[in-house]
């Protein structure tokens, strides 16, 4: 029997030595900074550690605490709720301006592109000073629009439902440009001879976009879902410039990493926040399966 | 050829990392400092330079909200700098007294009548009497008013004659009702504000010297009570510190508060309308302190000696003086209250002379204790507080649910 003889792995690399010498310095960055942390967080979530003194293994008790920590699932509630009060016009009004942009019509359309995406490159504390005047509960500039129209003003701040309507907003503000222009590229890559076809055969606008434009831009849109799910499960400036660390009144505008960073870099319970992040790590990930499930259902 | 290549291209990596001694002259040590923006003054710290001439200062200015964290992140390490200015939490580091030079093992015990008596002891451990850090400027608090509100609510106007009748908190509460009834005008900008500032009049706050937890004692429900009361009469214009504080202040919608001496600044930069009008008089309840920093050497340097001979001298009673001519830094040194530069007349006070209030108030506030947990402890109170002013949450149901956190906390912190 004649055996062919396969070189050993590591005889491959070793042949191949100067390109991975080439691309480790990503791979020892990415072990350092990456991998490590993430080990290192499983590690701390069985200790209690003020960070200095000494680190005490305490077992499961960290995430025992975690489940019976009201204003832990009052951050996962806020983060939810604010996830929803924000994606769903976003991404809808994203949709829009990516279809009115892709009209073939208009005239300018890069400069409108790069006015819609420059809201994304804002600097965020600067976004939410200016969000904080805007929505200001005695002298602010929303409640005085809402005065001369003869609206009572609103304590947009003291409101549990308010001041998540205030984050969402900004978070709108910010990507739905973003998610614009990837709508629109994703509306650019679909063929015109299909829609040209659909007109010969006589669909209208309506049946052309949902039949058409929508089924070939899912891909897209799944993308965009999950990218903002990811997103605005981690949100955390918009809320600690606005309303500071303690989240507002009641705590109304705490979320899951605004509480996880309070725990750790404030209160130095730096165990008790790597059982935060891990718990963060699997609500994330399981919401983002039920919303890729769902998706590409629809 | 290419392996010879690779080796010269490995060690030039390599080396770069290297440092070479410089080629003439002996090296000077480098002290490293790290504060922030205004935490010294710039020019004092640039006289420390020349006052030690055989070390190097290196002066690095770290900027705001990070500042407790590197600072704690370089203790993990091991590796932080030499010296480094604390603000108030400096307290909380006393339970890690370890990580810090004792400064009476460098002579600091003669000079502890230099200063005064409370602000030294607030950073000495009970237990040992380890000092970790030397006093750098201090808050005491102290009643500013709006004079002018105060006349057209038929209220006394004279600081004297305002400190002879608002000598309690329910005193001032008093007043606040005649105010509101009289002019309409909010006695006060929140119910949080007078809650921390009656306990910083106490002694007694969150835990007791041998870690005990007394959340629920006296000095607390003190406090609690005064500032529910505020809140049912009505005297609270609800306000969120910050932006909206300062537009209340500077259109004449709170009439008063208690605050600390470096509020000062702050209320003349967001109030610059109401010039004149205010007055500042010793507080209702008693002096108290808010704020005030520290200085201190870490255990980790590498030239203790001049670390700690360079700490003492920037807070020397002369160096405090110019870091309170320089950035407004009140002194701890005794000498320097007495100082007849700290009392310039103020145009935005009417010309009073407020360092005479404040000064005062430094020599009276009552020694505390803090403890490692106090801003833990102090955040569950002041969100029930928030709570009760803005949502209307009932009194009672709020003492029991920040107990009821107090106490969960407390379980976490036995552990």
């Amino acid at each position: 029997m004649l055996r062919q003889h396969k070189p050993s792995l590591w005889a491959e690399i070793w042949k191949k030595r100067t390109l991975y010498l080439f691309i480790s310095p990503f791979f020892l960055l990415f072990a350092v900074f990456g991998v490590f942390p993430i080990f290192y967080s499983l590690y701390l979530s069985f200790h209690s550690w003020s960070g200095l003194g000494d680190k005490t293994f305490v077992g499961l008790s960290q995430f025992q605490y975690l489940l019976g920590d009201a204003e832990f699932w009052q951050a996962v509630g806020n983060t939810f709720a604010i996830w929803f009060l924000s994606s769903i016009p976003m991404l809808f009004f994203a949709l829009v301006i990516a279809f009115l942009l892709n009209l073939p019509s208009l005239k300018g359309r890069s400069t409108y592109q790069t006015m819609f995406f420059i809201t994304n490159v804002t600097s965020i504390v600067a976004v939410a000073i200016i969000f904080e005047t805007i929505f200001s509960n005695q002298y602010g500039l929303m409640n005085y629009l809402l005065s001369l129209i003869g609206i009572t003003p609103l304590e947009w701040l003291n409101s549990g439902f308010l001041v998540k309507v205030v984050i969402a907003s900004m978070v709108v503000w910010r990507f739905v440009g973003y998610n614009a222009i990837i709508y629109l590229a994703g509306l650019q890559n679909i063929p015109k001879t299909l829609y040209e076809a659909a007109i010969i055969d006589g669909a209208n606008k309506t049946q052309i976009f949902f039949r058409i434009t929508i089924p070939l831009l899912r891909p897209i849109i799944l993308f965009t879902v999950i990218m903002t799910t990811i997103g605005s499960m981690q949100i955390f400036t918009e809320p600690q410039i606005l309303l500071g660390n303690s989240g507002g009144v009641g705590g109304a505008g705490m979320t899951m990493t605004l509480y996880m960073y309070n725990e750790g870099f404030l209160n130095n319970q730096f165990g008790y926040a790597s059982a935060v992040s891990w718990a963060m790590f699997i609500i994330i990930a399981l919401f983002s399966l039920i919303n890729w499930k769902l998706v590409q259902k629809a | 050829m290419r392996r010879l290549f690779l080796f010269f291209s490995v060690s030039l990596l390599v080396c770069s990392s290297c440092q070479f001694a410089p080629m003439s002259g002996e090296s000077k040590p480098v002290i490293t400092l790290w504060y922030w923006n205004r935490s010294l003054s710039d020019d004092v710290i640039a006289k420390a330079q020349e006052a030690f001439p055989h070390v190097t200062i290196d002066a690095q200015k770290i900027g705001g909200d990070e500042y407790k964290t590197k600072l704690h992140t370089a203790l993990i390490a091991g590796r932080g700098p030499d010296i480094v200015a604390m603000n108030d939490w400096a307290y909380e580091y006393i339970a890690y007294a370890e990580e810090f030079v004792n400064l009476l093992d460098y002579g600091a015990d003669q000079l502890e009548q230099s200063y005064l008596d409370w602000k030294w002891q607030a950073v000495q451990d009970p237990e040992t009497g380890a000092l970790i850090a030397l006093p750098i400027d201090t808050g005491p608090t102290a009643l500013y008013y709006r004079a002018d509100l105060f006349e057209e609510a038929g209220l006394p106007t004279e600081p004297d004659e305002v400190h002879a009748q608002l000598q309690t908190w329910e005193d001032y509460i008093e007043a606040g009702i005649q105010m509101k009834e009289t002019t309409g005008v909010h006695m006060f900008e929140s119910i949080t504000k007078p809650y921390l500032q009656v306990i910083e009049q106490q002694s007694d706050k969150y835990f007791a010297e041998d870690g005990t937890y007394i959340g629920d004692g006296e000095a607390i429900q003190y406090a609690w009570n005064t500032a529910v009361r505020i809140h049912e009469e009505g005297l609270s214009a609800r306000l969120t510190e910050g932006q909206e504080v300062n537009a209340a202040l500077n259109g004449g919608d709170v009439a008063s508060r208690v605050g600390a001496v470096w509020e000062s600044q702050i209320l003349q930069d967001a109030a610059p309308d109401t010039a004149g009008k205010w007055r500042v008089t010793r507080a209702p309840g008693g002096d108290g302190n808010n704020g005030g920093s520290f200085i201190g050497v870490l255990d980790s340097s590498a030239h203790k000696d001049e670390a700690v001979a360079i700490t003492k001298w920037l807070v020397s009673p002369d160096a405090q003086l110019d870091h309170f001519l320089d950035v407004n830094l009140f002194p701890s040194a005794i000498e320097t209250l007495e100082s007849e530069l700290l009392r310039e007349p103020d145009p935005f006070y009417g010309d009073q002379v407020v360092a005479d209030v404040f000064v005062e108030s430094a020599k009276n506030v009552p020694p505390t204790f803090y403890g490692e947990h106090y801003g833990k402890f102090r955040t569950i109170f002041n969100d029930e507080m928030v709570l009760i002013d803005r949502a209307n949450k009932n009194p009672e149901k709020a003492w029991e649910d920040a107990q009821k956190k107090a106490q969960r906390e407390l379980s976490r912190i036995d552990q």
